[in-house]
């Protein structure tokens, strides 16, 4: 059954050369799927109607024309703050925090509006990367569905109240509240806790309990155990040489992922090709997670067999003999050689776990402990806060709420109805409290539950501080006035424990008490300023402020418990995983994230049951129930029966499905409510807190179709295999192009028919001499073919000034899509919706193609970031009948939107297929909800109101219906900075111009800059023998060169 | 067009003659001149006759007993003030609560090439020429329009085409008379009515309306010589024309941002807070600046809480200013019809001006009508212009120092734009930005060519301007 494929496929469509796939990858535009039946509604009209409004358009447009031009007003400040000036950007430092998700950032504001996020490249921790969360926070802030103000329940609905009402409703309500609970997400803040503190110790009867919507509490409890400290440890990803990751997703959303990307990184970009050096990643899970499709090797075992699985590790790398029975023979097998490997790379190697059983949490700590571990790769001595969640304390609020002895409960940034896993207890039981207030920012499935919501500000509104990790402090300041009658949760808090230490007549009461907090905290810490303001300001500057620690806690041994995870016998298992776009649904209300591609799945809008799927190596796919990709099934768990599309997934194990947490949200504003199923009831009960995963589970066959399947695979494909017609041999292939160029040249076999076409490239650290040779070789035929060709370089033209160019290292991608939301953000890209997604409308500048290879049942994987490549002979230009295409001396491809007539000629021939056509006026017309018919129910569509839109770029232009749009390699970027060393008078350097998507990665996998700077990072990153240039052959001259995929696999483990 | 890209180069070659007659002179004044549009500009008028915030300076050092006494001063007049210094005291009455900017650091050289550049500009022995005006107008040689040529042209032909349709009529007339045909000669509504004309006329309407409606149609939302009325009658003719305020004073981002930027009301009132009657409205336009910014000319103080107060109150306010300087203008003790009248005017002009449908209150910003407008896709930068590419001001915004009413000199069209970029020279050698421009900077050295046109770094691409 097994195949060893050694060329790259993008699904099992392109595999078993599905007819209408192979059809529709040739094509640009998908357009007989275009079917607007459905919406009869909007477009609906006949022949009478299409004269009317011509004669109407006539008749208005002889009238307009006939008006005045209307008056503009130029509106200027009545006393212009000094450090604004109009056009130019100004830049803060501050932090993006969301329960434990944590960012330092920069906020880019225009006339006082935060337009963008980028990375502080002065923290330790992140080093400057940021993540999709972080970069999408800025579009949350300008959310329509945001509470104008405090509000107390009338009824079903909310009714406006003031701040003196609440206030006073909640300080009489406290006087009579016996036990009061305050339920929180991880709160990193140590001066949010210092004023919850203060109003505990006012209502001494007050608990604060805090959880994590995807539960760390065993790792944390482990670690109080072995160490005295509930905390996590600072992993560090750089310095291992092996690692080993029982299903914990630590590039996409485990604890602290940016942290984690970069430190893997280090380990994975090869600088020295003769002694290639590369860590291993071996990651034991079930379902392909983005962390897994970036590891060398994958062991796949049940959900179930978790626990038996580290504990055969534990064994076999402690010499203990815990039971491991049940555990697949092959994992087994595998789980041996990793131990050796694990023991061979002593103190270099690292061993992770997402396991929320304290046992298999202390299996681990002990496996880290013998392979000395702790102060190499883990480092105790700076434990890291962001998840601070404790399962324990949030059974014992059910059960205390269910008892109805809670009378008060407030809700500060968590949402348990739905992200709990007592969620349906909460949900029944809530109103045995008498007074709940929220704080939420947006109404959601917790907060309709209570009756007074005072919100709480975003955090570009807010001040504040971070503690993500010891002694590591971040401040969060505001970028912009408060948009609406908010209130800081701690400013509330503190007023209504009637604080003597916040001056409630200041202007910002709650920035007061911050400094006050840091002045008797931080400041006394160090000693390099005298004075408190000076420490301030420079804190308020850089945003950041460290100490360094030095003693470690040591490990301690304890006795682990027998209670694992136990293997199931049921034929069918479901686990559940966080994706990095919705974590669990607390981002589901954000359009940018809901429309950003699953890196692995590669859907939108939607969670998708993932099924298992494998190929006989012929050309039949060995389907889970013979389920394809946007088939509806019943998925029943438990008691739960839920209707929802499959998507078949390759390394997905066989016995097993897998379905993202976060979906099926029914309160996340216009956009996140009611899109997908949620699981968030169907966890299975640990010893200590849920696990994620159920046995008891059935599919059954196919129930009907799905008829928006949104899934971007197969969209604007460039990687298809194909069977050569001369050789016969399947090869990697584009567009058949016909042959024409035999006549000029006499040399056959390129551009004509269907080519061998060099999208990827990979390797193996040990074939790493070999297939460079093979790369250079192949890449000195495709340039030769080249120089026999009529359309020779212009290089000559390009040697002045500039000539911009982009390096993308695969080996450091891994594929999180922090750049596909940095580049939406900056380039004022459209969300179109699902509909127009299903009929690949999608508008994505920058698209991440994903691509297998290797074990077609457990495949390795590329992720190749795709945007315009720029080419110095582009196809796409020399076919635009109206010159709306062009090239600048530059070697920029030149887009004039005011030319564009929208011919779609330069899409077809784009051998990248990365332009994007405006099929409807997505920016301002009331298009997209037309696209949501069941989704939205709002007359206003997005970006179409005032507020959406202060989150545009005001430097880049927003497109209207039918034209032709792409990555403009940060054009304006690309002037601004040209411009500042202009004015400075002296050469342009790297810094001046850094585009959206290389800011934003976390692993520093793209170079931008001149191609000319003959001292540039990016002509060090060009001199690597390992780069390729895709499609080298057809002759474009790309300026976007990537780097070969080079992976680490163990070929014994497969055996 | 021809006229306008004239009187640019006629500009440019009118300022070209003034810098080179400036940096001729005494090197002294000129030093004085740099160091006075740094430190004095702000508050005394460059023509040193004048009043502005502060004193003209022409002839002040004659005022001053010595200069020791005058340079201390300078450099800090309060002190001077309190050691009763008696020319100190005398203007410190004059001015005050105005206090002048210390200058600590000045030297006695800085302070001395000031003072002859003053008394250069005072007495007339420094800077421009009054004939060089003169010159400039004799410079204006104007290229003559070649239309009455083209129409003596077209004339000419046309008579002559007539005449030669006669002469063949005639002829072939005379020849059919002679095989013996009788041709009767056709009448003027024959041949109107015949179906050459008829069709030469349709043909003729089909391909002038087609050319006027292109015209019209690129025309669209052009607006040369858009002079719009503002809220505020200001005169640039007084601030940039008579008091030589630099432009870059008020419109102070255009040298670091894409935006000039119209000053805020806090900028008015670095000058304001002193000038409290205008040289042609008196308090008519300046009460304007003040109900804006909430600033009571009557105690000289900024209202505390103004944003809360009602508009009563507010008028109260300011209706007694204007009372009170009508009183003291027309030198009354009491205010007559014709004051009360006056009060009355101004007051109901103030509160016109300063609301609007959108903006109720009088209170805040003071609502321009916006004159250059670019649209959306275009990419407009006043730093590259200004700030690199040394550009004046006048280029592209005309003689704005003898505006009255503020008006759109250029097109603002893209050929505008591109025609300039084809003509103007990059400041290529002084900026250590182009050096990547090897090859130029070759051909330049060696005499190959003799300028790089903005055109020539890819002025004229697309996406210079759009994105």
């Amino acid at each position: 059954m097994k195949k060893q494929i050694d060329n790259i496929w993008i699904g099992q469509k392109d595999l078993v050369k599905d007819a209408d796939f192979m059809k529709t990858a040739d094509m640009e535009f998908v357009e007989e799927q275009v079917s607007y039946a459905d919406m009869t509604s909007n477009l609906s009209g006949n022949r009478r109607d299409f004269l009317k409004f011509l004669g109407f358009g006539l008749g208005a447009a002889t009238v307009a024309a006939g008006c005045d031009i209307p008056v503009k007003r130029a509106i200027p400040y009545v006393v212009k703050p000094d450090q604004i000036v109009p056009g130019i950007a100004n830049y803060y430092a501050s932090t993006f925090v969301n329960g434990g998700d944590y960012c330092p950032v920069l906020v880019k504001t225009r006339e006082g509006r935060p337009i963008k996020i980028e990375g502080n490249d002065l923290s330790p921790v992140t080093g400057g990367g940021t993540s999709a969360r972080a970069q999408a926070s800025v579009l949350s802030l300008y959310d329509t569905n945001r509470f104008t103000g405090p509000k107390a329940k009338d009824g079903a609905s909310w009714k406006d109240a003031s701040w003196t009402d609440v206030d006073k409703t909640i300080s009489d309500a406290l006087q009579t509240s016996k036990n009061i609970r305050i339920v929180t997400n991880t709160v990193m803040s140590p001066t949010s806790k210092k004023a919850m503190s203060e109003f505990a110790a006012k209502y001494p009867n007050t608990k604060i309990v805090s959880y994590d919507p995807v539960s760390c509490s065993a790792l944390l409890d482990a670690n109080a155990k072995n160490f005295g400290v509930r905390a996590v440890p600072s992993y560090r990803f750089d310095k291992a040489e092996v690692i080993v990751s029982f299903n914990a997703d630590f590039l996409g959303s485990w604890i602290s992922p940016v942290e984690y990307a970069s430190g893997y990184a280090k380990g994975r970009k090869i600088s020295d090709i003769a002694n290639a050096k590369m860590s291993r990643h071996i990651q034991v899970e079930n379902h392909m997670s983005l962390t897994g499709s970036n590891a060398d090797n994958r062991v796949l075992v049940k959900p179930s067999e978790q626990g038996v699985a580290i504990a055969h590790l534990y064994n076999e790398v402690t010499g203990s003999s815990v039971s491991a029975a049940g555990l697949n023979e092959r994992a087994k097998k595998v789980l041996s050689k990793v131990a050796q490997e694990l023991k061979a790379a002593q103190g270099k190697s690292l061993v992770v776990s997402a396991s929320n059983n304290v046992n298999e949490q202390l299996m681990v700590n002990a496996i880290n402990n013998s392979l000395g571990n702790y102060g190499n790769t883990i480092d105790m001595s700076t434990p890291s806060y962001q998840r601070q969640g404790n399962d324990a304390d949030l059974k014992g609020l059910v059960d205390e709420i269910k008892a109805g002895s809670v009378d008060m409960l407030m809700l500060f940034g968590a949402n348990p109805v739905y992200d709990s896993v007592y969620g349906v207890q909460f949900a029944e039981s809530l109103s045995k409290v008498k007074t709940k207030i929220s704080f939420a920012q947006v109404n959601d499935e917790s907060t309709d539950l209570c009756d007074i919501v005072a919100p709480n500000h975003h955090f570009l509104e807010s001040w504040g501080d971070v503690e993500a990790k010891k002694g590591y402090f971040t401040l969060i300041q505001p970028t912009i006035s408060p948009l609406f009658n908010t209130r800081q949760v701690e400013l509330s808090l503190l007023i209504w424990a009637a604080s003597t230490n916040v001056d409630i007549t200041k202007e910002q009461p709650y920035y007061e008490y911050l400094k006050e907090s840091w002045k008797s905290g931080p400041f006394t810490s160090q000693s390099e300023y005298a004075s408190f303001q000076s420490f301030w300001d420079h804190v308020v500057h850089d945003g950041i402020y460290n100490v360094t620690n030095t003693s470690a806690p040591s490990y301690t041994s304890v006795e682990i418990g027998s209670d694992i995870t136990k293997p199931a016998t049921s034929e069918l298992e479901i686990s559940y995983f966080e994706t990095v776009h919705m974590a669990n649904g607390q981002y589901a209300g954000n359009p940018w994230l809901m429309e950003m591609a699953d890196p692995i799945t590669r859907t939108v809008w939607g969670n998708y049951l993932a099924v298992p799927v494998n190929f006989d190596g012929i050309k039949t796919m060995v389907g889970f129930k013979d389920l394809v990709d946007g088939d509806l099934v019943e998925l029943t768990i438990g008691e739960k029966k839920v209707t929802l599309p499959v998507i078949q997934q390759f390394g997905q194990m066989p016995g097993t499905v897998s379905l993202a947490l976060g979906y099926g949200r029914t309160l996340a504003g216009n956009t996140g409510s009611n899109v997908g199923v949620n699981v968030n009831d169907c966890l299975t009960m640990g010893p200590s807190g849920p696990s994620y995963y159920n046995t008891s589970v059935a599919v059954s066959d196919k129930t009907g179709e799905e008829d928006e399947f949104s899934c971007v695979q197969y969209h604007h494909t460039i990687g298809v295999r194909g069977i050569d017609k001369e050789t016969g041999e399947e090869i990697n292939a584009d567009e058949a192009a016909l042959v024409f160029f035999d006549y000029f040249t006499g040399v056959k076999g390129f551009q004509g028919a269907l080519t061998d076409r060099s999208v990827i490239y990979t390797s193996n650290v040990a074939e790493l001499k070999n297939s460079v040779e093979h790369l250079q070789e192949r890449r000195k035929h495709a340039q030769h073919l080249n120089d026999q060709q009529i359309y020779r370089g212009f290089d000559h033209l390009y040697s002045l000034g500039h000539h911009w160019g982009m390096h993308v290292d695969l080996n450091a991608c891994i594929g999180c899509g922090a750049c596909t939301v940095a580049c939406m953000s900056e380039n004022n890209v459209p969300v179109v919706g699902k509909h127009e997604v299903s009929i690949h409308h999608e508008m994505t500048w920058l698209r991440i193609d994903r691509y297998y290879y290797g074990d077609v049942e457990n495949p390795n994987t590329i992720y190749q970031p795709m945007m315009c490549q720029h080419c110095d002979n582009a196809p796409c230009e020399n076919v635009c009948p109206v010159n709306a295409t062009n090239h600048s001396s530059e070697g920029l491809n030149q887009m004039a939107y005011n030319r564009c007539i929208g011919t779609r000629y330069c899409a077809n021939n784009c051998p990248y297929k990365v332009r994007r056509f405006n099929w409807l006026d997505y920016t301002k017309a009331d298009i997209w909800p037309a696209n949501q018919p069941r989704l939205q129910e709002e007359s206003v569509p997005f970006m179409a109101d005032n507020l959406t839109r202060m989150v545009l770029n005001p430097d880049v232009t927003v497109r209207s219906r039918g034209v032709i749009e792409k990555c403009s390699f940060c054009v304006q970027r690309i002037q601004e900075g040209k411009l500042t060393a202009k004015t400075e008078g002296r050469v342009l350097r790297d810094s001046d111009v850094r585009t959206a998507c290389q800011t934003s990665c976390p692993t520093g996998a793209i170079t931008f800059g001149d191609m000319n700077d003959k001292k540039g990072e990016l002509t060090m990153k060009l001199e690597s023998p390992l780069n390729y240039i895709a499609l080298e052959e057809i002759n474009v001259r790309s300026s976007v060169t990537y780097t070969m995929k080079v992976n680490n696999r163990d070929k014994s483990f497969d055996a | 067009m021809i006229y306008k890209h004239l009187s640019i180069k006629i500009i440019a070659t009118l300022f070209g003659l003034w810098f080179a007659v400036s940096l001729n002179a005494q090197a002294s004044p000129d030093a004085g001149k740099e160091l006075f549009k740094n430190y004095c500009a702000a508050c005394h008028s460059k023509d040193m006759r004048s009043a502005a915030t502060g004193p003209a300076l022409g002839g002040a050092q004659t005022k001053w007993a010595d200069d020791v006494a005058l340079y201390a001063w300078i450099r800090n007049s309060q002190a001077m003030i309190q050691k009763g210094h008696p020319r100190a005291v005398e203007l410190w009455n004059q001015y005050k609560p105005t206090v002048m900017t210390a200058f600590p650091n000045l030297t006695d050289d800085e302070i001395g090439s000031i003072m002859a550049y003053v008394n250069g500009v005072y007495d007339g022995t420094y800077g421009p020429k009054k004939d060089v005006a003169a010159v400039g107008t004799g410079a204006k040689v104007e290229e003559k329009s070649q239309l009455p040529m083209y129409l003596i042209i077209v004339g000419v032909l046309a008579i002559l085409a007539l005449l030669l349709t006669k002469i063949i009529s005639n002829l072939n007339q005379i020849a059919s008379a002679k095989e013996g045909y009788q041709v009767e000669a056709k009448t003027i509504t024959q041949i109107l009515t015949s179906k050459g004309v008829v069709t030469f006329l349709i043909f003729a309407v089909i391909i002038l309306g087609a050319y006027t409606t292109v015209n019209k149609a690129t025309e669209l939302g052009r607006q040369e010589g858009y002079a719009p009325d503002q809220p505020i009658k200001f005169s640039h003719a007084t601030h940039a024309g008579v008091h030589k305020i630099d432009c870059q004073y008020c419109h102070d981002s255009a040298r670091r941002s894409k935006h000039s930027s119209i000053p805020g009301t806090n900028t008015c009132m670095n000058c304001h807070s002193a000038i409290k009657n205008g040289s042609m409205y008196g308090t008519a336009e300046i009460t304007k600046i003040y109900a804006s910014i909430g600033y009571d000319p009557s105690t000289q103080k900024y209202i505390e809480n103004y944003n809360a107060k009602s508009e009563d109150e507010i008028k109260a306010i300011y209706t007694k200013w204007i009372g009170d300087e009508y009183k003291r203008v027309k030198e009354k003790a009491d205010i007559d019809a014709e004051g009360e009248r006056v009060v009355a005017d101004q007051w109901a002009n103030i509160k016109e001006s300063l609301t609007n449908d959108q903006k109720k209150q009088i209170q805040g910003p003071i609502e321009w009508v916006r004159i250059h407008n670019l649209p959306d896709h275009v990419y407009f930068n006043h730093a590259q212009h200004v700030t690199v590419g040394k550009l004046a001001c006048q280029t592209c915004h005309g003689k704005v120092e003898e505006m009255d009413l503020m008006k759109q000199m250029s097109p603002l069209s893209m050929g505008w734009c591109i025609n300039c970029h084809r003509q103007t020279e990059v400041k290529f050698k002084d900026n250590a930005y182009y050096a990547n421009y090897t090859r130029y900077h070759e051909e330049l050295a060696a005499g190959k060519r003799d300028k790089v046109t903005v055109a020539d770094i890819g002025g004229l691409e697309c996406q210079k301007c759009h994105y």
